[in-house]
């Protein structure tokens, strides 16, 4: 009996399909406390660091317990290893280990359709390592990227299986909570990075700034993907209109929240911004507009297919707290009491955003990690 | 090395990854006696909260660390 391995992929997949199993973190209590692997589903997670089974073996073997389908995580993969070993040895059957580590866990994208229609594809990507959502529009041979990530790598290997190329990417607003991936794209690729020019100015790479209402099209066919300025989370943000019926709402619009406006030190100028994007454009939208938000922050903001959208007009009713604010200032004590630290990576991956800080892969794999932090309250 | 802490015992883990710089501090702590220091070097950024975790879990005390571009030193007491 040994320890076999598995992948970031394969827990996906196990959380999604309501697998059976136990899932052991032996990373740290101070870096589990800070990040966990999250499902849709419930699902068994005990934390019982590495050195723990370094330092009173039988006391840590005996707090998991047996008989169980034991899939053990921890930072870097060779702990988890030396870990399924111990627990082999102690009569565990069952055992297996991440391959990489959490990190692959936090970089991993999960494609999921959103609609289709005659000569176009909407796909969500899924991010469950930092909750967040990035999307793919495709028609013909040709896919327009919302939001990418960096870990450009699935986002070229899913527009490899559809036959597509990666033309264009468009980046709602310069984010604090992970990097983006455009930059990146632009290299492999030499794909047009369009952005909000108000929040990239000086950025080190070629970009096509997006202004209000500014159309872009697919070169045959497929959908119109209209610009709409929605400043407040940042004041570049943006959102982008699918045919008028889907809104890549970045920051903008959450299921369960709304962006936070504090995060650029500016939290009243922004707090008005927001409030008057909130009122003047989000509230003339139309109710069945399908909102298609950049981040969650709970797995239960997902549908039945694990899918993270919904109407606007049901997005108001769950956050009446907020749409139903009519007063600038009585916004203004919502956002303040609801303000807290943000992690202190942000202020670097902004500017690695810009093109601005250059970091090698492992580093940006240490600061990308983590939940997001991006929601105006934990819950409106 | 530090100016301040007599150093019993140095351990070089540079280049290791986890879990070997924490297996090989838990066995090198144990080959001084209670009371005496032991300096060990690590290039792993893990072990920036990995030992403090051991520490803890150890019932050893890390007096201090440090850390500048290439590695981080610790100089742990053998406190049990």
């Amino acid at each position: 009996m040994s320890v076999q391995p598995f992948t970031a992929q394969d827990l996906f997949e196990w959380l999604v399909s309501k697998e059976t199993f136990l899932l052991l973190d032996v990373r740290n209590d101070e870096e589990f406390g800070r990040f966990k692997v999250e499902g849709p589903y419930p699902f068994e997670m005990i934390n019982v660091p590495y050195m723990e089974f370094i330092e009173h073996e039988e006391e840590s073997v005996a707090k998991v317990p047996k008989g169980k389908k034991l899939r053990i995580v921890c930072a870097k993969e060779g702990s988890s290893k030396y870990v399924g070993e111990i627990l082999v040895n102690h009569g565990h059957t069952d055992v297996a280990h991440m391959l990489v580590g959490i990190k692959d866990w936090g970089n991993l994208l999960a494609p999921v359709r959103v609609a289709a229609g005659d000569d176009y594809e909407l796909y969500q990507f899924r991010r469950p390592g930092k909750a967040s959502c990035s999307y793919g529009l495709l028609c013909n041979k040709e896919m327009m990227l919302f939001d990418p990530a960096k870990n450009i790598a699935a986002y070229q290997a899913f527009a490899d299986e559809k036959g597509c190329t990666v033309t264009r990417t468009f980046e709602t607003h310069r984010q604090a909570d992970y990097i983006s991936g455009s930059p990146m794209l632009q290299q492999a690729l030499g794909t047009e990075i369009l952005v909000p020019a108000a929040d990239f100015q000086g950025a080190a790479f070629d970009y096509t700034p997006v202004n209000d209402n500014d159309r872009f099209n697919f070169t045959h066919g497929g959908p119109t993907v209209k610009v709409m300025h929605t400043p407040g989370h940042t004041p570049g943000s943006t959102s982008y209109l699918i045919d008028d019926k889907f809104i890549v709402a970045g920051d903008m619009i959450f299921i369960f929240s709304m962006g936070r406006p504090d995060l650029g030190g500016m939290a009243k100028a922004w707090s008005r911004m927001l409030f008057q994007t909130m009122t003047e454009k989000i509230l003339a939208l139309d109710d069945s507009m399908l909102v298609l938000p950049g981040h969650y922050m709970d797995w239960k903001e997902a549908n039945q297919d694990l899918v993270f959208t919904e109407t606007l007009g049901k997005i108001k009713e769950i956050n009446a707290a907020i749409y139903g604010i009519t007063d600038e200032s009585v916004f203004y004590d919502f956002i303040q009491s609801n303000m807290r630290p943000q992690p202190e990576e942000y202020a670097k991956i902004r500017e690695i955003n810009a093109g601005l800080v250059q970091v090698d892969a492992e580093e940006a794999d240490i600061m990308d990690l983590g939940k997001n932090e991006c929601a105006a309250s934990m819950h409106a | 090395m530090s100016d301040d802490i007599k150093v019993d015992k140095s351990l070089d883990l540079k280049g290791l990854a986890c879990p070997m710089p924490v297996v090989k501090v838990s066995k090198g702590i144990k080959e001084v006696e209670i009371g005496q220091v032991i300096e060990a070097i690590t290039t792993d950024p893990g072990s920036l909260t990995d030992f403090p975790a051991w520490a803890r879990t150890s019932g050893n005390e890390i007096l201090k660390s440090e850390q500048d571009d290439n590695e981080i030193r610790f100089y742990i007491e053998r406190k049990i």
